[in-house]
């Protein structure tokens, strides 16, 4: 029987917070109630006045009784980083070393033991926070999220300055996003720009083209400081360029150039890459854009990561996010709790399949 | 169909100085998924029926402390964070306000969250009634 654990990332409930249906105990009731049994926090979005009241003993009674009332487990407490918090410069090594600190403790005063770091954390910093991880207990997930890839120059680049024989490293780890195994665009893109008047003859031209890149592999990104040059090569290496003036030169609207565009946020990886690097994931962000009724995602390939993760023995979480939302609610109401209670069912049956 | 709300329906107001009309206000939501520091917000471009605001006219307050946008760039303290879910207010400095009946407001919602490779610009639309 595979050791795979099922979370619940509270990403996934931003709209139903958003609109007040749904309130940090009210998330952690839902994700109770989808037979979930672990939580993953962004405390930026659902503690007021961050990070002021994890630090008191009220809200800290608050947390762990309301654990302890749903059967929750703290999994992942998803850090931010804002190394551009000034618009005139960005903060030193030491003032970025000093907020991952601040986040690693936070995640250990709410009993998480890792916290996810952003694909944009420079690696020194993680370098100069390893000794407190250590010591609070807390490892530094790296967040592999899509266009970002394992197996790449940009993961080497971390692998190659946080391994080594002492102790602290094994504080370093990985969490892929389970974005990065789209085999296709999310159904919900492609209906949004459709509804912005994208036509099917372009969206077909980006679907068939998402297809050959899936076929052939992505050229993967780089490690760069600079993320927007970065994402501007990894598109175009990719083809973006390319699409784009055949796009022009057949008189493609502004919704089909849209959809184009947005279809270079999503990316294929192998899954393979999951067992390569199994000693280095500590947590499983189970991304997913829309999940139908008979308990199929549209975009990633649920049971293709979990097959992975049984023959590599995983026995850490998957934790659903969903980010179908953003494709939706500028026009409907977000059903997230559905869509999460759908998500949680489709990876039991992967995971006990 | 129905969008998630941006704007407080009953938040569209003239407000007043000593006894005189000297702008008006409005209350919206952040178009984004966490709370932030004010710091990070780059601008709220505000048009009201066509007509744009300048930069300096435009004032927020968050949890009873009201800030030019431009001392918005310092301000850090987790007490004045735009949580997420809850309205901000924001002051327009205008002679006269806006008349009585309806009229459109267009205000671009401008941050720049370190991480993201291009900053969030949100175009939020409304019609409302003074």
């Amino acid at each position: 029987m595979s050791q795979i654990k099922r979370s619940v990332s509270l990403y996934s409930y931003q709209d139903s917070y958003y609109c007040g249906k749904l309130d940090l105990e009210g998330c952690l009731r839902e994700t109770s109630k989808t037979g979930a049994t672990g939580v993953e926090l962004l405390a930026e979005t659902m503690i007021k006045q961050f990070p002021n009241p994890i630090y008191t003993e009220e809200f800290q009674a608050r947390w762990k009784e309301w654990l302890k009332k749903y059967n929750l487990t703290p999994t992942c407490y998803d850090a931010f980083l804002e190394n551009h918090i000034y618009d005139n410069r960005t903060l030193s090594l030491g003032e970025q070393v000093e907020m991952m600190k601040r986040d690693l403790k936070c995640a250990s005063i709410l009993g998480f033991s890792c916290i996810r770091t952003l694909v944009s954390t420079p690696i020194d910093v993680i370098e100069g926070s390893l000794d407190y991880a250590e010591e609070v207990g807390v490892k530094i997930g790296l967040e592999v999220h899509a266009p970002f890839s394992l197996n790449s120059t940009w993961a080497e680049g971390y692998l190659n300055r946080l391994s080594g024989s002492a102790s602290k490293y094994n504080y370093f780890a990985f969490i892929p996003d389970m974005g990065i195994f789209c085999k296709r665009v999310p159904d919900v893109l492609e209906d949004k720009w459709r509804r912005k008047g994208a036509q099917q003859k372009f969206i077909d031209m980006v679907n068939e083209a998402y297809a050959d890149r899936v076929a052939n592999g992505f050229t993967k990104i780089e490690y760069s400081l600079n993320l927007g040059e970065a994402n501007m090569n990894y598109r175009n290496a990719n083809g973006q360029a390319r699409l784009t003036e055949i796009f022009k030169a057949e008189g493609a609207s502004p919704a089909d150039f849209g959809y184009l565009n947005a279809s270079y946020t999503y990316s294929w990886s192998d899954p393979q890459d999951l067992i390569d690097n199994i000693d280095r994931i500590c947590h499983t962000h189970g991304k997913c854009y829309n999940t139908h009724e008979d308990y199929v995602e549209t975009a990633v390939a649920i049971p293709e990561v979990v097959e992975a993760y049984k023959k590599c023995g995983y026995d850490g979480y998957i934790s659903t996010e969903y980010e179908g939302g953003e494709h939706l609610r500028d026009d409907f109401e977000v059903p997230d709790i559905e869509q999460v209670r759908r998500h949680q069912e489709a990876l039991r049956r992967a995971i006990e399949g | 169909m129905a969008g998630r709300q941006i704007y407080n329906p009953e938040g569209f107001k003239n407000v007043e100085r000593d006894g005189k009309v000297c702008g008006f206000e409005f209350q919206f939501k952040l178009q984004y998924y966490r709370g932030i520091t004010l710091s990070i917000i780059r601008d709220i471009a505000v048009t009201i029926d066509g007509e744009k605001i300048p930069r300096e006219n435009v004032f927020l307050t968050i949890n009873g402390e009201t800030f030019s946008l431009e001392e918005c760039r310092t301000v850090v303290s987790p007490l004045y964070r735009w949580e997420f879910g809850e309205f901000g207010t924001v002051t327009v400095a205008k002679e006269g306000g806006l008349a009585k009946g309806p009229h459109h407001i267009s205000v671009l919602q401008h941050i720049a969250p370190s991480y993201m490779p291009f900053p969030i610009q949100a175009v939020c639309d409304a019609d409302f009634e003074i």
